[in-house]
């Protein structure tokens, strides 16, 4: 059955990915759930929960509020909240329940934004969706809603997209400035991550944009297209021992399984070897080669890894256990949003 | 940004069970993912969740039947070596919108099975809030996987929308746990003890007592090896609830099986306990006589108090205590409690009452309320109880109490002492 986990467990949803690149752009996010997504987003999705403040919270549903669609209710409590937090807007992000019951997400954000005076984006995310549909959509409405054009370009000045834990394995955009400093520019932005909506309202200050993961690529064409800034495609933050590892490789099948720009990027650090790259998530058509496989399932995964013939395999460990008849290398690179290891965890 | 919101205990006194401040209120705000919040909303690998709690029974596995986002953090659960227990199937946009996937699950079923080396002793599904929206017959739907895979197989109702409900989705999930239990010759020299999914504490004096009146086996989940352990459970004469959600679980047993059941409540005031004790001495039929306990237990707190007179606590949720009940305990024994982070319901609203007549200015906080993200710790308070309550009060000497061991009665007292003894002496020492 195409849709049954056997051996893996779930990967980080949409609604997740939503809250990444929220969590510290100055919002009064809601999630508007009865209180489990919500666990799942600050109890393990959101690796700065403890150790960043952000107003992120469960608009505690009941089965009653869903049932007669109490949409005013929510807008109440929204408007009472930004009254005891400060907030530059407000975020409402969808899980299963406003999805079963077709709540009119645009309505509630003209509700929310007549109430409480704040600019209010509202999300379609459903829970269904993986964590990379749930940052795209975030990304799209921000810069679209929020980039101001008053902006001149800074010399030096690079933004970057993509930044989240989920993608990177890192709290901080330390090491994604560092590794990006030296190759195009002196002034990184990693947009969310150390960074709030400030410099998304002054996205056109950036020279260039650096696209880290697929989820920031489509908004990386519109900023491109509408403001000219033209962007790249890179990918940071694997571990240095990784690195060696996988360089030291020579004459070898490989398979290298992450979000598709750092599984690339790796890629381009092998030389003697045959390589796939192979990810759970969003794949772009333009930068697939031949071989790249989206994987859609647990069984078409295992097939892959059967079939393939693989003398290496650089993925998170956790999908070991998919895979008990592999022989070959194992190579761990961590992926948060696959088993919720950041990188200095390995 | 407003300050966290706190009610003095005397306050909240004046006013009924029914007259609840908003901020105590979660249906009237938005909710704060405190550490007490994840607890329940998110338990992870610490404590029961649904999810844990469904796998209770020995040799089951479970079906997580719902889109990706519920059953994400059961990552979690693997590091406690659930990872060969747990199944997913996932559901898109339009199964949750139209249901679709309900005539999936018999064989889904059955392909998890085909996965297994050995034939679980029942297959628990899980559903979810979608479940609940569309519902879901989820008695027909284990019937139709038991037709086809000839395996027992039981609902876990993980209903996060009806968490106020009578029946919350953890009484229901021990309704279920217990629900596989056949009718069998009840035993006169056995009993069982409900409420938690983890076994008492090994020294609890309520197994000595209840071995002194002739009772020679004790049943518990938590000590349940196999599933012909389990199943001796319903041979008991009488269960012993010691937590109020399994009552529902335990009146289906009355009715279901003869079992007849006495509720018990964890307490810390020793007085209390020892009136406990003698009522359920009454109700058997015998004296249990628990002078030896109790006696141990007042030195322990009269020992503490002489070694620590003046310190002043902070008292969390998080832990295996009723926060208000444990206040009042310690107060009652001499102690200032400053700050309770807790929920009020209308079983504890009592020692709320009790609070407010020793100790008026006792701060009461809402774990769940928004303005709890700007709570700043009061600077007197030199012991923290709870994980909630140690996160808030990070720098001074605390203990989380959340052990998986389930304290109960004077053993509860015993260990709680020793603990804030060790941490104290720990911290004084200069060593946290």
């Amino acid at each position: 059955m195409k849709k049954l986990l056997k051996h893996l467990s779930p990967l980080a949803p949409d609604d997740s990915g939503a809250c990444s690149v929220l969590y510290e752009m100055g919002a009064v996010t809601v999630i508007c759930d009865a209180g489990g997504c919500a666990g799942n987003v600050c109890g393990f999705d959101e690796p700065r929960w403890f150790t960043k403040r952000s107003a992120l919270f469960s608009a505690g549903l009941r089965d009653m509020d869903a049932i007669l669609g109490r949409d005013e209710l929510l807008v109440k409590k929204l408007s009472l909240i930004c009254e005891q937090v400060d907030a530059r807007f407000t975020a409402i992000v969808g899980t299963p329940v406003p999805a079963v019951i077709a709540t009119d997400m645009r309505a509630i954000e003209r509700m929310a934004e007549k109430r409480t005076g704040l600019p209010c984006i509202a999300l379609n995310t459903d829970g269904t969706n993986l964590y990379d549909y749930g940052e795209e959509m975030v990304y799209k409405r921000l810069f679209e809603q929020f980039v101001s054009d008053e902006y001149s370009t800074v010399k030096g000045r690079v933004g970057v997209l993509g930044a989240t834990p989920l993608n990177t394995g890192e709290l901080t955009s330390d090491r994604i400035k560092g590794e990006l400093r030296s190759e195009y520019g002196t002034d990184v932005v990693c947009f969310g991550l150390d960074s709030g909506i400030d410099d998304i309202i002054r996205a056109c200050e950036c020279e260039k944009i650096v696209v880290i993961a697929p989820s920031g690529l489509a908004i990386a064409r519109f900023l491109n297209k509408k403001y000219g800034i033209p962007y790249d495609v890179s990918g940071c933050c694997i571990d240095k021992n990784v690195l060696e590892a996988a360089k030291a490789l020579d004459n070898k099948k490989v398979l290298i399984i992450h979000q598709q720009f750092t599984a690339d990027y790796l890629r381009e650090q092998l030389s003697g070897c045959d390589v796939t790259c192979a990810s759970w998530f969003k794949m772009v058509a333009s930068y697939k080669q031949e071989n790249d496989v989206h994987i859609k399932g647990e069984d078409q995964f295992i097939e892959l890894v059967e079939n393939g013939d693989f003398d290496v395999i650089i993925a998170d460990s956790f999908f070991k256990r998919a895979l008990n008849t592999f022989k070959g290398e194992w190579i761990d690179l961590p992926h948060f949003a696959v088993s919720g290891r950041l990188n200095k965890d390995i | 940004m407003t300050e966290a919101y706190y009610i003095t205990a005397s306050e909240l006194a004046k006013r009924s069970y029914d007259d609840l401040p908003d901020e105590l209120n979660s249906a009237k705000h938005m909710i704060y993912s405190s550490p007490a919040t994840l607890d329940f909303n998110s338990p992870g690998a610490k404590g029961f969740g649904v999810k844990r709690a469904g796998l209770a029974i020995p040799g089951s596995v479970m079906l997580l039947i719902a889109p990706g986002c519920c059953g994400r953090n059961t990552a979690l659960l693997n590091e406690l070596g659930y990872s060969e227990r747990f199944f997913y199937l996932m559901l898109d946009d339009t199964d949750i919108v139209t249901g679709r996937y309900i005539s999936k699950i018999p064989q889904a079923c059955a392909e998890l099975l085909e996965e297994l080396e050995t034939e679980p002793s029942v297959v628990m599904l899980c559903v979810t809030c979608v479940d609940a929206l569309l519902g879901t017959d989820m008695e027909r739907v284990c019937r139709a996987c038991e037709d086809l895979t000839g395996v027992k197989t039981a609902p876990a109702y993980m209903y996060a929308l009806t968490r106020e409900k009578r029946l919350p989705p953890m009484g229901l999930i021990r309704k279920s746990v217990y629900s596989l239990l056949e009718p069998q010759k009840r035993r006169s020299n056995e009993c069982s003890i409900m409420g938690f999914f983890s076994a008492l504490e090994d020294d609890c004096e309520l197994y000595a007592l209840l071995r002194s009146i002739g009772i020679k086996n004790i049943h518990e989940l938590g000590r349940c090896k196999t599933f012909n352990d389990y199943q001796m459970i319903s041979r008991s004469n009488f269960s012993l609830v010691l937590n109020s959600e399994a009552r529902a679980a335990a009146q289906d047993m009355q009715s279901r099986l003869g079992i007849p059941f006495i509720e018990l409540t964890r307490m810390f005031r020793i007085s209390k306990i020892h009136n406990q004790y003698a009522l359920l001495g009454q109700a058997l039929g015998s004296q249990l006589d628990d002078t030896e306990y109790m006696n141990n237990a007042k030195n322990i707190v009269d020992s503490f108090r002489n070694k620590y007179p003046g310190e002043v606590f902070a008292i969390g949720e998080s832990l295996n205590a009723d926060c208000f009940e444990l206040a009042l305990a310690l107060t009652e024994y001499g102690f200032r409690v400053a700050e309770i982070y807790g929920t009020v319901g209308e079983r504890n609203f009592v020692f709320v009452k009790k609070l407010a007549e020793l100790s008026p200015d006792t701060r009461i906080y809402s774990n769940l309320s928004p303005t709890m993200m700007n709570y700043e710790p009061l600077k007197d308070v030199t012991v923290a109880i709870g994980a909630d309550a140690m996160y808030y009060h990070s720098d001074i000497a605390g203990t989380p109490f959340n052990e998986e061991e389930q304290p109960f009665g004077y053993r509860a007292v015993e260990l709680l002492f020793n603990k804030l003894d060790k941490v104290l002496s720990e911290s004084r020492g200069g060593a946290r």
